[in-house]
């Protein structure tokens, strides 16, 4: 002790400590992720597809579920699912209300980066593609989605990368990843400042891997023509 | 559902939403006044300044901001430095405000061409002057979108004061919950109280992007 009786003296044998459990933690918050921006690239996708239907009330209710989605908290959609739709008689599990809230949001955000990189495409692609033989539908699989892909694909990371922050706020229902388990260390341990500085520094791992790997992605696998 | 729970109900959530407002005013001016000049750091000529802000940015844009305002509110009073729930809330908000408002506005800096630096520069103006008179409005302008954007950010993520315990919107709806016990209702009315400040905040950003691409 130093500094008198209040003082507060550093054990970063705490950090050593509880360090498994958010390696572990910082693990499921890559999970979650993972599996949340899967689930919400396809929900995105359909949503982005059906905004491209002709009439006037799909692309409409796509357009209001992506603005329904993007102009709320997701903590309030997150308590929605999980301390509201019971009341309806629909009770999920802490993981299954965070993962369905995460995927709703993150697919709200991926289905407008879809839509505008669909329309990105010059129309005059779609009509050559056409006049070359190829029907309607592999005109879009072969020609329109992989421009689309490539344009869409640095705002996808980017909400990736928001995903992978956003998770956090799942550990408010009782979800475990990385913040859960800072939380549950720290309120045990007292060692606020050394665990949630360490978590700190997962998060900035996770991060800024992913963000090198998205940019080596986009360079290798998305060459620009 | 029970309407008449909504209505009553709702005064007290409005008592939430001017709360609210009046958080994300606060951070907003902090947390831009400090990213501008985050950003423009990012022009001076010390290449070293320039890097540590780089950094500082980057590290803290890395971080979610629910573990900036727990690390604020339970972590800095191991230092003794012991910060009340609404100051530690504005506090964290403004860091994460002032890091990405920087990023915005490196953005709109580095999207003028060149050319207008040196022209600029060729007619005597020393480079203080060619940011202040030629690059800065200039700049302004297509920054414009990407900050309301970041605007809109911020007051969905006034929601995570709650978890500290500061009174504003999300919180005055849990209290209600605890209750009424109604809490479908009460948290749809509160997404739509939500929804009515950050819609209009979305569509103008919209608007001011568009108004950028027409010649």
């Amino acid at each position: 002790m130093t500094g008198g009786p209040t003082a507060y003296s550093f054990d970063w044998s705490a950090v050593a400590r509880g360090l498994p459990y958010l390696l572990e933690g910082a693990a499921l918050t890559v999970l979650i992720s993972a599996v949340a921006m899967v689930l919400a690239l396809g929900v995105g996708l359909g949503l982005a597809a059906l905004s491209q239907v002709p009439g006037r009330l799909p692309p409409r209710m796509v357009a209001a579920y992506v603005e329904v989605f993007r102009n709320t908290p997701l903590l309030i959609q997150i308590f929605i699912v999980y301390f509201g739709l019971p009341q309806l008689g629909l009770k999920l599990s802490p993981f299954l209300s965070g993962l369905s809230a995460l995927v709703l949001y993150a697919a709200a955000y991926n289905a407008e980066i879809f839509r505008a990189g669909l329309e990105a495409v010059p129309k005059g692609q779609f009509e050559a593609a056409r006049s070359t033989g190829l029907t309607e539908l592999q005109a879009l699989r072969y020609v329109i989605v992989p421009q689309a892909v490539r344009i869409s694909f640095p705002a996808l990371g980017n909400n990736l990368v928001s995903l992978v922050k956003n998770s956090s706020l799942v550990s408010t229902i009782g979800m475990v990843e990385l913040m859960f388990v800072a939380n549950d260390i720290s309120f045990n341990n007292f060692r606020t400042f050394e665990i949630y500085g360490a978590a700190a520094v997962l998060y900035i791992v996770l991060v800024l891997a992913l963000t090198r790997l998205l940019r080596l992605a986009e360079e290798r696998l998305l060459p620009a023509p | 559902m029970n309407l008449t729970v909504v209505v009553e109900t709702l005064p007290y959530l409005l008592r939430g939403t001017v709360s609210t407002v009046a958080i994300a005013a606060a951070v907003v001016v902090l947390g831009t006044a400090a990213g501008v000049v985050l950003g423009l750091l990012r022009f001076v000529p010390w290449t070293w300044l320039e890097t540590v802000v780089a950094w500082v940015v980057e590290l803290v844009r890395a971080v979610p901001l629910l573990l900036l305002i727990f690390f604020i509110f339970f972590g800095l009073p191991a230092l003794n430095i012991r910060i009340p729930t609404f100051p530690a809330a504005v506090l964290a908000m403004s860091l994460w405000m002032a890091v990405n408002t920087s990023e915005v506005v490196r953005g709109g800096i580095k999207s003028i061409p060149r050319g207008q630096f040196e022209a600029a520069r060729s007619t005597g103006l020393t480079g203080l002057q060619t940011m202040r008179y030629v690059i800065f409005p200039q700049a302004v302008r297509r920054m414009i979108p990407p900050f309301v954007g970041l605007c809109t950010i911020l007051v969905k993520d006034t929601s995570l004061a709650a978890i500290i315990g500061v009174f504003e919107l999300t919180r005055a709806a849990q209290e209600t919950i605890e209750r009424t016990l109604r809490s479908f209702e009460i948290y749809l009315v509160t997404a739509a109280i939500y929804f009515a400040i950050c819609f209009p905040l979305t569509r103008f950003a919209q608007k001011a992007e568009a108004r950028l691409h027409r010649p």
